[in-house]
């Protein structure tokens, strides 16, 4: 308890000089907060989300326009989706060489040299592919890849990749070990062992935390859209710096319900992973 | 094998298929007439790599990346400590524990789960972009727009760590006449505690991501400092930013991970 009590210290002494930093080396803004100026500002910019003033309809009333920007939601629950498949697709062959029990042979098996420097290099992945976020990576991969839906999906990719990989592989190393060694004492191979025992067990858990990250990959796909060109991100963008407030407030409307139903739908989903739909 | 089983083993095989029609939907929304790699872009990529040997090591701009690093930390620490405030509150409020009458308490609960809802169903650098455009930049817009989506996701893990506590040494406080306020405050949050300390340990790692980001508003920092040599295009700068990123991402994790498992123990 002793560690949890000096690092709760330094938390809070780190809180201070943050704060302190903040307020006095940056420019702050707390001052702005009591400016009345501020806050006719704040609601002049609601008021043109809305569209009080505008002379033109606002574009939420307008069904061509939400048609228009529908085809933009597609774009961008597709690029959620690709984003999540290759996550998947790249995790599913890694994780079991990535968890330290599989390359250790405490599930038994023999260790390998090999066995254990390809378990370094996958660990040092997630590592590297997970401490960057999302939108650095799309910032990367748009001096490779053409503008559009992939290079935003590919960058969701790279991070979650690490993200889930880890979390797997951890999900591995704390499997109860009984039923592989019952397979191995019954005369199993290493790679049946992995198939028919650690597989099955840990593919519920990557599942489910495949699913949970696509949640927060449909609200970050507007983020990376933002530099990748592509779905809704790119045109809210645009929309912010042409001042068309109305279609912004369009823009924000199809975001939330991409992010309620990909929310109802990954809830749903898990349950039927888990087995007690 | 049960009837039930049965159904379900059917309803997941009917699943599949549909998850690989979903798939086959979106890879055919992209746009696949023009190149999937532009021109000069493998170029790009392999320049990319090669530049990570050495990235770049003077001292100089090594003094540059750790003032960024501090920068986007001083943010990350100011953005969680706010989250904290926000979210405890209204964790309280979403466990249902706080009122006597559980029909108000019910109430309140399911109003401050739906606001939590909205706070986090809006990415941070969304919710920045619109604060901006809304209060002008400065850092407490910024850090404002952090501690949203944060205050929403912590609120609700502290109001399910609040309801998972065991009901026994609940029960003992109320027969011996504790208000709820005090069955909260001697009997559910010391039982809460330990998990909740871990998970704000967990999330600050992940603010320091989000910190970083935050750049794009204009925001000093790793981030800015990753763009405007992305912009140069000084790969081996880019490679030592994003090696001092790691680096502190992976000193909060140990940190983090220190802290919960002496939690357990």
């Amino acid at each position: 308890m002793t560690f949890v009590r000096a690092s709760l210290y330094g938390f809070v002494v780190l809180a201070f000089v943050s704060w302190a930093y903040i307020l006095v080396a940056t420019d702050s803004g707390s001052a702005d907060i009591v400016l009345a100026k501020t806050w006719s500002n704040a609601g002049n910019f609601i008021r043109q989300l809305i569209g009080v003033d505008s002379p033109t309809r606002p574009a939420y009333l307008e069904v061509d326009r939400w048609l228009v920007t529908g085809r933009l939601a597609l774009d961008t629950l597709a690029m959620s989706v690709l984003a999540i498949v290759l996550t998947g697709v790249a995790v599913l062959p890694t994780f079991l060489p990535g968890a330290r029990n599989v390359s250790n042979g405490d599930l038994g098996g023999v260790p390998s040299r090999g066995g254990t420097l390809f378990y370094y290099v996958l660990r040092l992945a997630f590592t590297l592919t997970r401490a960057v976020p999302e939108l650095v990576w799309a910032m990367v991969i748009v001096f490779f890849l053409s503008p559009g839906i992939v290079p935003g999906a590919v960058a969701l990719a790279v991070h979650n990749y690490g993200v889930v990989g880890r979390l797997s592989a951890e999900v591995v190393e704390n499997l109860d070990p009984g039923p592989a060694k019952a397979l191995r004492s019954a005369g199993a191979s290493n790679l049946q062992m992995l198939i028919y025992s650690i597989f099955p067990q840990a593919l519920p858990h990557f599942l489910t935390y495949l699913l949970y990250r696509w949640e927060v990959i449909i609200r970050t796909t507007v983020v990376v859209g933002f530099v990748s060109a592509g779905g809704l991100g790119r045109e809210f963008r645009l929309s912010l710096s042409f001042f068309h407030y109305t279609d912004l407030a369009l823009l924000i409307m199809w975001y939330l319900i991409l992010v309620i139903a990909v929310d109802l739908l990954s809830a749903w989903l898990r349950r039927l992973v888990t087995g007690k739909g | 094998m049960g009837r039930r089983e049965l159904k379900l083993l059917e309803s997941r095989r009917l699943l599949t298929l549909l998850l690989a029609g979903v798939f086959l939907w979106s890879l055919s929304t992209v746009d696949w007439r023009g190149p999937l790699i532009h021109t000069g872009g493998l170029a790009a990529f392999l320049d990319f790599f090669a530049s990570l040997f050495p990235p770049e090591l003077s001292p100089g701009f090594l003094g540059l990346a750790l003032s960024a690093s501090w920068q986007t930390l001083a943010y990350a620490v100011a953005g969680i400590t706010l989250a904290v405030l926000i979210g405890f509150p209204l964790g309280v409020i979403a466990s249902g524990s706080v009122s006597g009458s559980p029909r108000t308490g019910l109430g309140l609960a399911v109003g401050v789960r739906l606001i939590l809802a909205a706070m986090r169903s809006i990415h941070e650098l969304v919710w920045a972009v619109l604060f901006v455009a809304a209060f002008g930049l400065s850092s407490m817009t910024v850090i404002l727009a952090l501690a949203l989506p944060y205050g929403g996701i912590l609120g609700r893990i502290y109001g399910e760590l609040f309801n998972q506590v065991p009901e026994g040494p609940l029960r003992a406080l109320r027969a011996s006449g504790a208000s709820p306020f005090r069955v909260l405050l001697y009997g559910r949050l010391p039982m809460a505690l330990p998990d909740m300390l871990g998970y704000t340990f967990y999330r600050l790692e992940c603010a320091i991501r989000s910190a970083a980001i935050m750049s794009f508003v204009g925001i000093r920092g790793l981030g800015y400092e990753i763009q405007l040599s992305l912009h140069d295009l000084l790969f081996d700068e880019v490679w030592t930013l994003l090696l001092f990123m790691v680096g502190m991402v992976v000193l909060v994790d140990l940190w983090s991970s220190r802290v919960r498992r002496s939690l357990v123990s």
